[in-house]
């Protein structure tokens, strides 16, 4: 696995920001215990997935918290991890353009630098919490760009969380000024208004997967996400397990999303 | 510009090793004032300088200590700085095989990991002092891999130095330089870079480019000078520069750059 911390300028942010990425290539576990080790060569592609820290966090949590460069590296798929501060994955109202950041700027960048598929059927993404909300708001927003979409823990019913998080202390979120309303209902920031859009389009969704802790602070919004997933009819695969809002649990189940993730566990072809 | 930390495990060297790689991509100021900027994230591969520390030095050494990052962004030129501990860039006798590893396994790695174009006329290799030597050394062991290569003030003539009194050679570890050299420490005919280039010629193997400078005052001098004489007596023009100088940072920052000018680059993506 060759991990790589990046830095550029992103020209939707207008400073410079890092990302982490794992590209599989050989390693000395392959060597050790006599794994096919041909896979890295010229032209290669990768399936990739890109995976969203929570709040407070950055793009280092996933992998210093998690082992998910070891998890990818068995799968072969390679692992774009960002930064989004605490915006909640929007393109904030007072604020920056973290929403165009992540679906727009960051794929082309990627695809552009590194050895990673740029069809549909090999993109997905997924997040904890807060990036399980941004998971999914940029797969909505941009459906015909990923195949799956998966959040673990995520704050996907905002009309639920926000009154939570308004009690919260040390909140680390400005909603007015990442959303410039607290009205979520019918608005591009409410998940549910962008599937519902999406139907009416008649627009092809992103497989869903939803998991979260049964003891979670945030079990109560994701049962509420789930009723409302039902509602509209969307398929989606939701899991829950005994646990609460902590890297013990997203490194037990991001195993679970990339063996729901339709991976292909070799590298593609160029 | 993009910049890249990479680590991953190298077979060569059998074990982990570290990587800083410059990607030219939209900059500030391209953002702010560009016209005619290039087509950063479009189709095509980038020319890549190959550049290497001296001894007591690693990976970081040209971005840290110079402005290699800015130079390579304005000559659209992809640079890649490895680690090569105090190996002179050679198979060490006792140790690593870090010519197997700059001058093979590297170059593959890279090309496929990145948008690096493959073929010679756009591949070159350059480094500082223990670098400049290294970089002959591996331009010299594939001919038929790298376009250009410069040395700064590099010892290119093992035979001429006279480096026992120097704090270089008195302050390296006698069991670090036995692991290179063997207990002779006194370096094989296959690694003389005389020898190499009478056994290019010889073969009517097509050389590289070349280019070498260094300080008036620089204490490898006289080997330099006659390593060029060498060369020209065998017809070997090599591109010599002297400026006023020594041998430290302030050096290589500057006349970076003049290698930068003197490379065949294209200054876009090929």
């Amino acid at each position: 696995m060759a991990y790589i911390k990046t830095h550029f300028f992103s020209t939707s942010l207008c400073f410079g920001t890092d990302l982490e990425v794992f590209v599989p290539t050989p390693d000395a576990d392959e060597l050790l215990n006599q794994k096919p080790r041909d896979y890295f060569r010229p032209g290669v592609r990768y399936q990739v997935l890109y995976l969203l820290h929570g709040a407070y966090g950055d793009y280092s949590d996933w992998l210093h918290l998690t082992s998910v460069e070891r998890y990818a590296q068995d799968h072969k798929l390679a692992v774009v991890m960002p930064s989004a501060s605490n915006s909640f994955y929007q393109d904030m109202v007072y604020g920056s353009d973290y929403l165009t950041y992540v679906s727009e700027e960051l794929p082309r960048f990627c695809e552009a630098n590194f050895p990673i598929s740029a069809k549909r059927e090999d993109t997905f993404i997924a997040g904890l919490s807060m990036g399980g909300y941004g998971a999914l708001k940029v797969a909505l927003t941009k459906p015909e760009k990923y195949a799956c979409v998966a959040s673990l823990s995520g704050a996907l019913d905002l009309e639920t969380i926000l009154p939570f998080l308004a009690e919260m202390p040390a909140s680390p979120f400005r909603i007015e000024d990442i959303l410039g309303t607290d009205q979520i209902a019918g608005s591009d920031a409410d998940l549910f208004t962008l599937i519902r859009k999406l139907q009416a389009e008649g627009r092809e969704l992103p497989q869903i997967y939803q998991t979260v802790g049964t003891e979670d602070f945030i079990y109560p919004c994701n049962q509420a996400a789930k009723k409302k997933f039902e509602e509209l009819g969307v398929e989606f695969t939701y899991a829950e397990h005994p646990g609460i809002h902590d890297w013990k649990f997203w490194d037990a189940h991001i195993r679970d999303v990339l063996n729901w993730l339709p991976l292909k566990d070799a590298a593609l072809e160029g | 510009m993009a910049h890249f930390d990479v680590t991953f495990f190298s077979s060569a060297l059998k074990k982990n090793t570290e990587l800083s790689v410059i990607i030219p991509s939209v900059s500030a100021d391209d953002y702010l004032f560009g016209e005619n900027v290039p087509d950063y994230y479009g189709e095509g591969k980038f020319q890549t300088l190959y550049l290497l520390h001296g001894s007591y030095g690693d990976f970081t050494d040209w971005t840290l200590l110079t402005s290699i990052y800015r130079y390579a962004q304005e000559h659209c030129l992809a640079v890649v700085m490895p680690s090569g501990e105090n190996s002179s860039y050679l198979n060490m006798k006792h140790g690593e095989d870090y010519l197997i590893y700059i001058s093979e396994e590297l170059p593959s790695f890279c090309t496929t990991l990145f948008p690096f174009s493959t073929k010679r006329e756009d591949t070159f290799i350059a480094g500082l002092s223990m670098g400049g030597y290294g970089a002959y050394r591996a331009a010299l062991q594939h001919p038929e891999t790298y376009g250009a290569v410069a040395s700064l003030s590099g010892n290119l003539d093992k035979a001429g130095a006279k480096l026992s009194g120097e704090a270089h050679m008195t302050k390296m570890p006698l069991n670090y330089r036995k692991a290179v050299n063997g207990d002779s420490l006194q370096m094989s005919e296959e690694n003389d870079l005389r020898f190499l280039l009478q056994k290019c010629l010889s073969e009517k193997k097509e050389l590289p480019k070349m280019y070498h400078t260094i300080g008036e005052d620089d204490f490898l001098r006289g080997p330099s000078e006659s390593y060029i004489a060498f060369a020209r007596e065998r017809g070997v023009d090599i591109e010599f520069h002297l400026y006023p100088g020594v041998h430290d940072w302030k050096f290589w920052d500057a006349h970076i750059q003049d290698v930068l000018d003197w490379l065949p680059l294209k200054r876009g993506k090929c």
